[in-house]
């Protein structure tokens, strides 16, 4: 794209952006933060210097999808920096839009925390099974009789009374836990989420992962310090077949993670410090969500596992 | 002009406080505190047993409370004459039936749809103006709902949002008021009212669905006795009354509400703005007897003498 100088002290003039720098650079440099993170500060110098390098960017404006959703005076669309992945060295692309009702909408923690605990407690069954006083071994037979002995009536040493007797209305068998939350909570727990981890500064977007150089997995745990990124990692791309280079580095490596856009999920992103998406993924993942906002088939999606409507039955005589 | 970037929002505030909170992860997430708790929480000796708070016997036990408006009332004996102790039944249970109610859910129901909402369907693309506009149209908008199992017959259009209306139309409805109809002439547009029975509305109230079940489409029913008459008067712009009388009324229209009323043959959607249905037809460009396989994408149509009779206009 041309290179005007309207465009150049628009990218630096923009109050916005210098706040989002300076956040950043403060976040980075507080001790207590690099304490949580676990990074030393020689890296955090490192990265603070290359933060000043920029490097002549590659512009281009990306057109934001369903412009009506929001106000750009109340809500103007949210920048971020698109950086490189196919070096060590920290280059700064361009800066690009994102929808502010994607990554700037109000972060309900009441969303992330439901989503969360729906996606731990779903897939649980409770295998806990007690036995009946009909399956316990050993005699059904009456262990005194009736009368006569001045001691308490009773027909069998396995009734639920007895010490070791069988259980009534104890846990019995394989339970599942299976559920689903409401549609709209799954969708907005996941903007929510997105919007949390970008106010966060823990959401990156590169350009792509097919230029990473090395498939040398100490590479990219030193290309993921010197980024200054959280030691646990979760890297989106639009596909589901990655790059031959990022997926054999990240093979090894428990903490740093590949996921397509069709996996992510509000637990994955919890579990994980940084988030880094692809442009394509990002482009991707708005698209889905912007969809979700404003498809007017809801009616459909909600009633899905619900009874179908009979209608009103007139009386016939 | 100074550009705003940050603004006072509820969401801005928070995603700016969150910049200097702990990062979000699964160690430090709360369960939302204001949360309603919907189960009832019985605590204390008798919490797990008993009558559960409904009383031991009588009445309370068995959730047998007096209608409302009953009062218990204690009769005294009363030696003055003068005092009179008045027992009324409640007005409800005298008269358990309003009969002016009756067969309420038998008549035809109208769901109502706004002028309002009309143009804001037209102006967020859901409607494309310059195609004429029927059930069908807005039944696939999916934001205007009807379910002809509850007998409903179509639309109501209503006069909300009538000075903002500024599309010009050619709608047809299945009841409108004069001053909607103004409106819509107002803008030179063309409104029919027209009436189906129970089965071209289903299938018109969801065409996919109906399409798919392989039926023919429906003949269209003359209306019944009690409305035949507003289907026939041109004031109401009726499908059954004639075109000269209705053209009439149109300028008659125009004089009382003081527009002017604009001439459709120089109009260059001529075509489209006169364009109406048969009183026989359901679908525009369909006709009655034909089936529509969506599968293979062509349209069958009657051969036999006897169906084309039966299907005839």
């Amino acid at each position: 794209m041309n290179l005007t100088s309207k465009s150049v002290s628009r990218l630096f003039s923009s109050r916005l952006r210098l706040s989002a720098l300076r956040s950043a650079s403060e976040r980075h440099s507080s001790s207590s933060t690099a304490s949580t993170i676990g990074i030393s500060q020689s890296t955090l110098e490192e990265s603070k210097n290359v933060d000043s390098v920029l490097s002549v960017p590659t512009f281009f404006k990306r057109d934001l999808q369903n412009t009506e959703l929001f106000n750009k005076n109340i809500t103007p669309p949210r920048e971020a920096w698109l950086e490189n992945f196919d070096s060590l060295e920290r280059r700064k692309l361009n800066v690009i839009e994102l929808h502010p009702k994607v990554f700037g909408a109000f972060p309900r923690p009441d969303l992330i925390q439901l989503n969360h605990w729906w996606q731990t407690r779903y897939g649980q069954v409770d295998w806990l099974w007690f036995r009946t006083r009909a399956e316990l071994a050993g005699s059904q037979k009456k262990p005194w009789q009736q009368k006569g002995t001045g001691r308490a009536r009773h027909g069998s040493i396995t009734a639920p009374q007895w010490i070791h007797g069988g259980w009534s209305h104890g846990p019995r068998g394989p339970r599942s836990h299976f559920f689903m939350l409401p549609f709209f909570t799954r969708v907005r727990g996941l903007i929510a989420c997105l919007s949390a981890k970008f106010a966060q500064n823990d959401l990156k977007i590169v350009d792509t992962l097919e230029k990473f150089p090395s498939d040398d997995s100490k590479f990219l745990l030193e290309f993921v310090d010197k980024r200054g990124w959280g030691p646990s990692v979760l890297i989106v791309d639009k596909n589901d077949i990655f790059p031959r280079n990022i997926a054999l580095a990240s093979e090894d490596i428990n903490h740093i993670n590949l996921m397509p856009v069709y996996g992510l999920n509000v637990y994955s992103m919890l579990k994980h410090e940084t988030l880094v998406l692809t442009l394509a993924a990002v482009e991707e993942i708005e698209s889905k969500l912007l969809y979700q906002l404003t498809r007017n088939d809801l009616k459909e999606v909600i009633n899905k596992f619900k009874a179908p409507y009979i209608g009103h039955q007139p009386k016939v005589f | 002009m100074a550009t705003k970037t940050f603004t006072n929002t509820t969401a801005e505030n928070a995603l700016q406080m969150l910049r200097f909170l702990p990062r979000i992860s699964c160690e430090n997430l709360v369960k939302n505190p204001y949360a309603r708790n919907k189960k009832r929480k019985r605590v204390g000796k008798y919490g797990r047993r008993g009558r559960l708070g409904y009383g031991q016997k009588g009445m309370l036990q068995r959730q047998k409370y007096l209608p409302l408006g009953m009062e218990i009332q204690v009769v005294k004996t009363d030696p003055r004459p003068n005092k009179i102790i008045i027992r009324t039944t409640p007005w409800h249970i005298r008269h358990p039936r309003e009969w002016y109610y009756k067969g309420i859910l038998d008549r035809r129901q109208y769901p109502p749809l706004s002028l309002y909402e009309l143009q804001l369907l037209i102006d967020t693309g859901k409607i494309n103006p310059d195609e004429p506009i029927d059930l069908a149209t807005l039944c696939n908008t999916n934001c205007y709902h009807i379910n002809p199992l509850d007998k409903h017959y179509g639309i109501h259009l209503t006069d909300d949002g009538l000075d903002v209306f500024t599309a010009k139309i050619n709608i047809e409805v299945q009841h409108a008021k004069e001053q909607v109809i103004a409106a819509i002439e107002r803008n030179g547009g063309v409104i029919t009212t027209a009436f189906y029975d129970i089965k071209s509305v289903m299938a018109l109230a969801d065409p996919l669905k109906f399409f798919k079940s392989g039926e023919p489409i429906p003949r269209r029913l003359l209306p019944p006795p009690d409305c035949i008459e507003y289907y026939s008067n041109p004031k109401n712009r009726g499908y059954l009354a004639d075109p000269e009388k209705v053209a009439e009324e149109r300028f008659l229209l125009s004089q009382k509400y003081g527009y002017k009323l604009a001439d459709l043959k120089i109009d260059p959607l001529y075509k489209t703005l006169t364009l109406r249905k048969d009183p026989r037809q359901v679908f525009y460009g369909l006709e009655p007897g034909w089936v529509v396989n969506l599968k293979d994408k062509e349209i069958l149509k009657p051969s036999d003498k006897l169906l084309q009779e039966y299907y005839k206009s």
